[in-house]
């Protein structure tokens, strides 16, 4: 159990550091965020369960990469906060991005039903065959 | 102006200053950057925490923000694979890839061991090349030399007076003794023999590159799935209720009767 159970966290969390760049792009398509509020929308329900500094790595390469704008502005609490918004070229590679994400999925569910649909076949051969042995 | 309690404050500085050690490859305008948001994002998680206690809030905020080595670790792989694609330079794009697959499930002390096994493994595949070069360099110049001897021993006469060609001791006085024609057929059978064990050792490399590819995937191998049991283990322990016992499985733990064989691959 130990075996499938690492194993098991090790690529959940993989799949989900995959899918937070087209998150975070997601997140910034219609709003405005600064780092921590972006945190919250991701990670808030816990269905990306991830360490949240992963975060900041990718605003940093995204804001490199002219995919996001980023300005600090002053906070009434605290220190000021960075806020970031996806650019036009950030939106037009996220309306890309998505028809390819939703073919992967489908995919995936796809490939779960043909094998599903292989199991069962394979299911009624056995059975049929035992029938026979009866018979 | 400090926004926290004098021990909180304590805290977050110390992080940060965790995190700057670990940002310090870095320009100093990025980690400044770096260092500024986190501190905007560690003081925004604080204020939302509702925790009573301070220390337990702040510390609350750090495990969810992460470690400073993995926060960075992910800034680190990111930035050696752009720095490689700008670049174009392939040793930074090799260096992000073996720090994105192998630094976050081994840890920076992992990929040092797994770059000087590398670089062992290096040093050992150049220097079997330069042997063989040399073997196969060595046999085709004494062959030629060889035959120089046989079809125009005049030349060789003159090259050995000019100093050039220095046959001495035994082998010398040996050679003396055959006849022209003789030296040269042995010179050449002798280098043919030594060219003949530098192809041998070219030929062979494709396999010792197979053998070496194996041992060092089967390290790579024995190494991830160490560190990975002693950090699940580890995980396991410090989540653990006091209360469970060390030999204890807890009912949901217990292996399934169709997985049985899994306890034998472990």
């Amino acid at each position: 159990m130990d075996y499938l159970e690492t194993e098991k966290e090790r690529r959940v969390t993989q799949l989900r550091k995959g899918i937070l760049e087209l998150a975070i792009m997601g997140s910034l398509y219609s709003e405005h965020h600064y780092g921590y509020s972006l945190v919250r929308v991701l990670m808030g329900d816990g269905s990306l369960s991830l360490s949240e500094g992963t975060v900041y790595p990718i605003l940093t390469r995204l804001d490199k990469e002219g995919l996001v704008r980023s300005e600090w502005v002053e906070s009434d609490q605290g220190p000021p906060r960075k806020y970031y918004s996806l650019t036009a070229n950030g939106r037009k590679l996220f309306e890309s991005l998505m028809p390819e994400f939703d073919q992967l999925v489908t995919l995936v569910k796809q490939s779960r039903n043909g094998a599903k649909s292989r199991q069962n076949q394979h299911l009624g051969e056995r059975i049929l065959v035992k029938k026979e042995e009866r018979a | 102006m400090s926004h926290y309690p004098e021990v909180v404050e304590k805290i977050v500085q110390d992080y940060l200053q965790r995190v700057g050690i670990q940002l310090k490859r870095f320009p100093n305008s990025d980690q400044e950057e770096m260092l500024k948001e986190l501190g905007s994002h560690i003081y925004e998680s604080y204020s939302a925490e509702s925790d009573q206690d301070p220390v337990g809030r702040i510390l609350e905020v750090l495990r969810k923000l992460g470690e400073p080595a993995d926060v960075v670790a992910e800034k680190l792989q990111d930035s050696l694979l752009n720095v490689g694609t700008l670049k174009k330079v392939p040793l930074y794009v090799v260096g992000g890839v073996v720090v994105g697959m192998f630094g976050l499930p081994l840890g920076f002390a992992g990929v040092a061991m797994l770059l000087g096994g590398l670089g062992a493994m290096l040093g050992l595949v150049v220097a079997f090349f330069a042997t063989a070069s040399l073997l196969l360099i060595t046999g085709v110049a004494g062959m030629g030399l060889g035959l120089l001897r046989m079809l125009n021993p005049e030349l060789w006469d003159q090259l050995v007076a000019q100093g050039f060609i220095q046959v001495h001791g035994r082998i010398g006085q040996l050679f003396d003794l055959l006849s022209p024609a003789t030296q040269g057929a042995l010179l050449v059978f002798l280098f043919m023999a030594i060219a003949a064990a530098g192809l041998g050792m070219l030929w062979l490399s494709k396999r010792m590159l197979k053998g070496l590819r194996f041992v060092f995937d089967l390290m790579l191998d024995r190494a991830k799935t160490l560190l990975r049991r002693r950090r699940h283990h580890a995980f396991a322990w410090r989540t653990r209720p006091s209360s469970t016992l060390v030999n204890e499985v807890p009912p949901d733990e217990k292996p399934l009767s169709g997985l049985a064989s899994y306890s034998t691959i472990r």
